[in-house]
């Protein structure tokens, strides 16, 4: 390339940086603000920080039960993302590996849940939650959010496991291994990528929903941290003083988990999304 | 060699939680818009009386038609944004990825949220939006954004794109990877400049991409329910209230679970027709390129 060429090109690719980071803008606003006093807000709503208040913190911590609330959603969290990749992998396995009417039917049936708003579903769950006693207990919402989940586990589970190689489970079943050795010996450690794709996905959408456990959870002791942060903050006449500690609380621990998965997460949703 | 039908039992479980807390309750739910249940005592049977409210009354036609707009604007600016940053990023690979990452920031974020923050950049008084229109003598403009009928969808499917673009990006991206490069390499050789490379080799060959898009954002536009729940409430003058907001007020709000349901139906079917017709058409015009 020539030099004014370099140059130009240089300069395209600031000016495309410059936009690209004017787009995070409403990030660092947050965070920005979350450092800023009441008063300070007031007087000047676009400036930076004079200093580094954390009383906003100290009470959005305290008020909001912060601590809890992460115990809540990770547990929740963890038991979703665990049953959804085994009990989705599990069931992928037979309906990858035996095509027949029964299978393609079902496969059909799954890709069309996918489809589905999960609007359709929040009243009759409620009721059927409520005569089964599921209502604000843990074990309910787990299922909840397995069961919201699982379509698109199996889906995914299923493309993937058609591309396996059938020779391994031969060659497997040559030397006796059964059915479930050969799911737990050969398909599952060769689903790893696919797993942590998946579990990514799952995380992210069982983290950041607030609907679920909105409808669902009652008692303020078992409120995910999004349910905490729509109390806290509230609807009427939002306080900035609350809500841009609780918006930075709630979102810190996926940005740094994104921040360390970033290529895996991106490369993961654009691959389920093309296949 | 022998192949058990024991097998099948590996999808027991899953299919087991599908049924019961997916299938059965989208049955329920036919079953219960044809009743006026409202969440306790018994259920009477009224037959297409929630239907006929529905057809009836403006105030829900509205709502499916703030919905389709809604549903509209947002896929059509992003993936208009979407292109443009992928073709962008596609010719400068050094910043490539940096960008792909800060542009896909957003979508890790949670609807509450994002939802909050954007309410409170709109906000009259102390938001950032009109403080920021003021600092750029722009004052003139600052107005109430979320309180004003005419620019509080536009504002909420701003915020809605603002979290998306970097997904719809990242699947052009990988569109643009899959691209040969030696059709690229023919077309500079034939001394097409970078636009007559992409209005003529690249956008054609990224119709699968616009497929893959156009379905995902459409179907995740449709049922929205999150942004306009918690920044406008469906106000002003209903501008903003989806099909989906619909939903939740008559199932939480006045505990019509029958015609909650029977909203629960004709969005799924809105759903399932927007989708066919979608994927039948862009199917078609993948054929035809």
């Amino acid at each position: 390339m020539t030099r004014p060429r370099k140059a130009l090109s240089f300069l395209a690719q600031a000016a495309v940086v410059a936009l690209v980071l004017a787009m995070l803008l409403p990030v660092v606003y947050m965070i920005g603000m979350s450092f800023r006093t009441a008063e300070e807000i007031n007087a000047a709503p676009l400036g930076l920080p004079d200093t580094l208040y954390l009383g906003n913190y100290a009470r959005a911590l305290d008020q909001m039960g912060y601590w809890r609330a992460v115990v809540n959603s990770v547990g929740i969290t963890i038991s979703v993302t665990a049953l959804v990749a085994l009990l989705g992998s599990l069931a992928a396995y037979p309906l990858a590996r035996r095509a027949n009417r029964f299978t393609k039917g079902v496969v059909m049936l799954v890709a069309l849940g996918l489809a589905t708003p999960p609007f359709v579903t929040i009243t009759p769950i409620y009721v059927i939650f409520r005569n089964l006693g599921l209502l604000d207990s843990y074990p309910g919402i787990i299922l909840a959010f397995t069961a919201l989940n699982l379509p698109l586990a199996v889906f995914f589970y299923t493309s993937f496991i058609s591309a396996i190689p059938r020779e391994l489970e031969e060659a497997a079943r040559l030397d006796n291994c059964n059915d479930w050795q050969i799911y737990w010996y050969v398909i599952r450690p060769l689903l790893g990528p696919a797993t942590a794709t998946l579990s990514l996905f799952v995380m992210l959408m069982v983290w950041n929903d607030f609907v679920y456990p909105l409808l669902l959870m009652t008692s303020p002791e078992k409120f995910t941290v999004m349910v905490s942060v729509y109390r806290f903050v509230g609807n009427l006449n939002i306080q900035p003083e609350m809500l841009f500690p609780a918006a930075v609380l709630g979102s810190l621990p996926l940005l740094v988990l994104f921040l360390f998965f970033q290529r895996r997460i991106v490369a993961g949703v654009t691959a389920g999304a093309v296949k | 060699m022998i192949r058990s039908r024991r097998i099948y039992l590996f999808a027991a479980p899953a299919l087991a939680l599908i049924g019961g807390f997916f299938v059965y309750p989208i049955v329920l739910s036919v079953q219960m818009s044809f009743t006026d249940f409202a969440g306790v005592g018994q259920a009477e049977y009224v037959g297409w009386k929630n239907y006929e409210r529905f057809i009836s009354r403006d105030r829900y036609l509205n709502s499916v038609w703030v919905t389709l707009k809604f549903t509209f604007l947002v896929v059509l600016i992003q993936t208009l944004a979407g292109l443009f940053f992928a073709a962008l990023l596609h010719r400068m690979p050094a910043i490539r990825n940096f960008c792909r990452a800060a542009l896909f920031t957003p979508a890790m974020m949670s609807f509450v949220i994002v939802g909050y923050v954007w309410q409170f950049i709109y906000s009259p008084y102390t938001g950032g939006l009109n403080a920021l229109l003021e600092a750029v003598g722009l004052g003139a403009f600052s107005r109430g954004w979320l309180g004003d009928p005419d620019t509080a969808l536009i504002a909420i499917v701003i915020t809605h794109v603002w979290m998306f673009t970097g997904y719809t990006t990242a699947i052009f991206l990988v569109g643009f990877a899959n691209i040969s490069s030696d059709i690229e390499e023919a077309g500079r050789l034939d001394g097409a400049n970078s636009w007559q490379r992409f209005r003529h080799l690249e956008l054609p060959l990224l119709a699968p991409s616009f497929t893959v898009n156009i379905i995902l954002s459409t179907v995740g536009t449709l049922k929205t329910f999150e942004l306009p729940f918690i920044m406008t409430r469906g106000g002003p003058d209903r501008a903003t209230n989806t099909l989906s907001l619909e939903i939740v007020n008559n199932l939480f709000g006045s505990y019509r679970f029958g015609f909650a349901s029977a909203l629960s139906i004709i969005m799924l079917i809105l759903v399932v027709i927007v989708a066919v017709v979608q994927n039948g058409y862009l199917k078609r015009r993948e054929e035809n390129i």
